[in-house]
């Protein structure tokens, strides 16, 4: 179902002439060694994108390769057989492109920005990537130095970092969540040519990733270029699953982390949350919404304004393949206990689970939920990531354009049970950052 | 994360028309098979697209952009306001958060759940020529949402506990951003350059400054400079234009225009430092030390801008740059080097900027310093030229991709006194750029001599190397405020 349609049926009525895409305007196709292709033709900009999402990340690791992932993505952009070291960057920006990319728990996800006129280079360099990365020792090295100040300059910018790693490192005992994606500083270190090796054999096969196009292209070219470029690619067996499954937590777990400059207490609750598939994503990201989006959120509203006890609270739901955490966040207010913040934000979570929201709050993050997807649906980038996303996550990118329905079919009572459900005692784990040292 | 964003600061658009082979294809066809592929041929230049200006009977500025991807529309305010307008360090920027607290008919808890209701935001934000509230709504809202922006903008009540709160919560969060050097160092930079000059004042204001505030204050200051004739009003998105164009009137043609007091002067001269000096900003429990290191630069309207803009990418505007290649890539000294202008109104300033690990930040001072040398000592040649010119074009037209980015493009504009010619001609202004006519603007432009630092970092580590590079000035980062 498009999203006009959606909308009319479901939730609004549109003023005007406004076209979004919809689903029917994302064609895809899936090559003989696997990998599907996605395209939307949008000629709003001169422009155009190319997503490609690998099935890896920091879950797929084991102690003494933690940050693997990561430090691999690094590595992508360091030679490959036809264009050397430093050629990738030199051939795409010379064209006109422009790249990044970023890891995650979950996957692995690189981006390409560029002028449509500059769709074959693009598809040059990344086929040559994938098929014939060279991975030279030297790169390694000097890469390594790079990784380091990443993971550096993250502690020292972001306390949201510093704390998250040590909850996370608590939250999960045995299952691959528990490291930072960034890694261990020792990994960092250590791990070997033959590890980056077999990373590449195993996980950067066709058919272990989905990749979206959308700009100022046409399908049926689109189309000819990754059976030209992509095609000849062959296939690998698929990687391994991960085994581990989180032992089931009974308790409230707790961290402390001291930091010499930090002005007032951090405080994170993360609490274990269903894989995004398991059917409760929908529900848990407007529970988050109601917590914490805007300044009449429930958080806010009680914590922010009204007791004056944080100076901001915001959280975190990250979409995951496996069981992950509901993260909650406050800054506290200059000379206010910790522990009083912590106990008021506790509160505020059973109240949602004590007694049901209003139909009007409800409608109000529904709102808020329908305007960051119109705003996803904007731009060639945000069609291009959401598009995937849904791919990856829920596996279908037509869920994009039905999310407005899947948020529309949350109750009060779905608020409520999966407050009832996860966001519990016995599912949590504290984490408090601050200046002082933790003492009795 | 490869690498973290390069905000390129280009603000005019670009056509995408070189039809050139990427520039090291020969380089790299080691295969007697393998080809580097040939560009397609572009489609017509790309060019902002059309709009309307108008001025209503009280001097209020309107320009409306219509394009309907989305059904959203973004309405913006942009007053001529800001940190330079500060009599005190902060006025501008709490009035701003001021307007949001409450107006003479509705109450902040009203106004949130009306706005937030309907899945929409109002923001304000107060930069250092002019603050910006901006509405996003979808546009089935229009009728609610134009009317409550008026609202806000003309009549805040500043209610005295409200403001009180905001004021206080403010403070705390000038604290918090001095935890990431990142988000303060160039505040610092602003200080050292632009000295007694109203530029100097950082954006956020300053805290003991804003300690003294109260809600008497930032009503004086909304009553002098929020004035129809000092403010543009822009709507871009989904709208019909003459629904939108009533409803404006009937929501904004009633507000009276008044005298605003006597603007500063931004057109002094600022007086440069005639000596390279450090800044250096004690931050004890650092683990690396992040730097800026410039001087003065060009205003947004000097008519070399495009062309610096090519220039600074080659230098240290994109991942292939010569600071980000010299000091991440081969050295792996830190994630990222870059460099830019940031060009305000009459003036501007350049700074290289990075970070690294606190035992190496003589080593990265030094390299930076000597690739930054190389715009003299070696030059630019053809085929980097030619790559800049090519990426400054590609990249262009996605900052003018949304409502809402075409919106803060006119506010731009209307702060700045451009007209849409500025921007049709970048594409032209690129291409006419030579490599004589860059190594004649890097001497006329670049900062040379007197290079001015700011450095934060352990100082107890740091303070003995800081001397090599010019006068040490020394500050600890939890003074109040961006002045020593």
């Amino acid at each position: 179902m498009g999203i006009r349609t959606a909308l009319l049926t479901g939730l609004l009525m549109l003023s005007c002439g406004a076209q979004a895409t919809t689903a029917e305007q994302v064609q895809s196709f899936t090559l003989d060694n696997g990998m599907k292709v996605m395209v939307v033709e949008d000629d709003t900009i001169p422009n155009a994108n190319m997503y490609l999402f690998w099935q890896v990340g920091s879950r797929n690791e084991v102690p003494g390769i933690t940050g693997l992932s990561h430090f691999f993505e690094h590595m992508m952009f360091n030679g490959s057989k036809h264009y050397g070291p430093k050629m990738f960057d030199r051939t795409m920006e010379a064209a006109g492109g422009r790249n990044n990319a970023y890891t995650t728990e979950n996957l692995t996800v690189y981006t390409n920005w560029f002028p449509a006129t500059a769709l074959e280079v693009i598809f040059s360099l990344e086929a040559d990537r994938i098929a014939h990365l060279n991975i030279d020792a030297e790169m390694v090295e000097s890469e390594r130095g790079v990784v380091d100040s990443e993971r550096r300059t993250g502690l020292e910018n972001s306390n949201w970092r510093v704390l998250q790693e040590e909850v996370k490192g608590s939250a999960f005992r045995a299952h691959p969540y528990g490291w930072s994606v960034i890694g261990h500083e020792s990994d960092i270190h250590a791990w070997t040519l033959d590890d980056l090796t077999e990373y590449h054999r195993t996980y950067y096969a066709p058919n272990n990733a989905v990749v979206v196009i959308a700009g100022a292209v046409k399908f049926d070219q689109v189309k000819a270029y990754a059976e030209q470029y992509f095609g000849p690619i062959p296939a690998q067996p698929a990687p391994a699953e991960v085994r581990t499954v989180e032992p089931v937590q009974t308790g409230e777990r707790r961290v402390y982390v001291q930091k010499a400059s930090v002005s007032s207490p951090n405080l994170m609750l993360a609490y274990k949350v269903p894989a995004a598939k398991a059917g409760d994503y929908y529900a848990l990201d407007l529970t988050l919404s109601l917590l914490t989006d805007g300044n009449s959120a429930r958080l806010t509203r009680a914590l922010v304004d009204e007791q004056r006890l944080a100076t901001d609270v915001f959280g975190y739901l990250p979409l995951s393949f496996d069981p992950n955490l509901f993260y909650l966040y406050g800054i506290a207010a200059p000379g206010v206990d910790v522990g009083n913040l912590e106990a008021a934000m506790i509160y505020e979570i059973n109240r949602l689970a004590a007694e049901p929201v209003s139909d009007a709050e409800l409608e109000k993050v529904k709102n808020r939920k329908l305007m960051s997807l119109y705003e996803e649906l904007e731009t060639q980038n945000g069609l291009a990531d959401s598009l995937g996303t849904y791919e990856l996550f829920f596996g279908d990118h037509a869920q994009l354009f039905a999310a407005p329905q899947a948020y529309q079919a949350v109750t009060a009572a779905d608020i409520q049970r999966v407050a009832q459900t996860y966001l519990i005692k016995s599912q949590r784990t504290v984490g408090v950052l601050a200046a002082e040292e933790d003492q009795d | 994360m490869k690498h973290w964003m390069m905000a390129l600061t280009v603000a005019t658009l670009a056509g995408c028309a070189s039809t050139q082979a990427p520039k090291g294809a020969s380089d790299v066809n080691v295969d007697a098979e393998f080809v580097v592929p040939q560009l397609a041929a572009a489609g017509p230049a790309f060019r902002l697209p059309e709009y309307e200006t108008l001025v209503l009977d009280n001097g209020l500025t309107v320009y409306l952009m219509a394009n309907s991807k989305v059904p959203l529309l973004t309405a913006t305010a942009v007053v001529r306001a800001g940190a330079v307008n500060d009599s005190e360090p902060g006025t501008a920027a709490l009035t701003a958060e001021g307007l949001l607290l409450g107006t003479s008919e509705t109450d902040k808890r009203a106004l949130e759940q009306t706005i937030e209701g309907l899945g929409a935001s109002i923001q304000a934000h107060s930069g250092k020529e002019g603050t910006q509230i901006s509405a996003k709504f979808m546009s089935k809202d229009l009728e609610t949402m134009l009317p409550l922006l008026a609202e806000v903008l003309i009549q805040p009540d500043f209610p005295r506990d409200e403001v009180e709160k905001a004021r206080q919560r403010y403070l705390a969060m000038l604290d918090q951003q001095k935890e990431s050097p990142r988000q303060v160092v160039n505040y610092y930079f602003d200080s050292l350059l632009y000295g007694q000059h109203p530029y100097a004042n950082a954006s956020v204001g300053d805290a003991d400054a804003i300690a003294a505030l109260d809600a008497f204050d930032l009503k004086l200051f909304h009553g002098s400079w929020y004035q129809p004739r000092n403010t543009a009003l822009i709507l871009s998105g989904d709208f019909e234009r003459d629904e939108v164009l009533a409803l404006v009137q009937r929501s904004f043609g009633r507000w009276r225009d008044g005298d605003t007091p006597t603007p500063p002067d931004l057109t002094r001269a600022v007086t440069h430092a005639d000596g390279a000096r450090v800044l250096l900003v004690d931050k004890p429990d650092a683990r690396e030390t992040t730097f800026l290191i410039g001087g003065a630069g060009i205003a947004r309207t000097d008519p070399d801008y495009v062309s610096l803009q090519v220039i600074n990418t080659i230098l240290g505007g994109r991942f292939t740059s010569w600071l980000n290649d010299a000091l991440r890539v081969n050295a792996g000294l830190t994630y990222g080097a870059r460099s830019g202008f940031r060009p305000l109104g009459q003036h501007g300033s350049f700074a290289i900027s990075t970070f690294t690990a606190t035992e190496t930040t003589q080593a990265a001072l030094d390299l930076a310093l000597e690739t930054y040398q190389k715009l003299w000592s070696q030059g630019l040649d053809q085929a980097t030229l030619d790559s800049a010119k090519a990426y400054v074009k590609g990249q262009y037209p996605p900052k003018f991709e949304t409502a809402d980015q075409l919106g803060a493009q006119l506010a731009s504009m209307h702060l700045y006194g451009m007209g849409p010619e500025q921007i049709n001609r970048f594409q032209a202004e690129v291409d006419a750029l030579t490599l004589d006519k860059a190594q004649a603007l890097i001497e006329r432009h670049f900062p040379k001599d007197n290079l001015q630092f700011v450095l934060i970092g352990q100082a107890e580590a740091i303070r003995k190397l800081a001397q090599g590079y010019g006068e040490v000035t020394e500050v600890a980062i939890t003074e109040p405020g961006f002045r020593f």
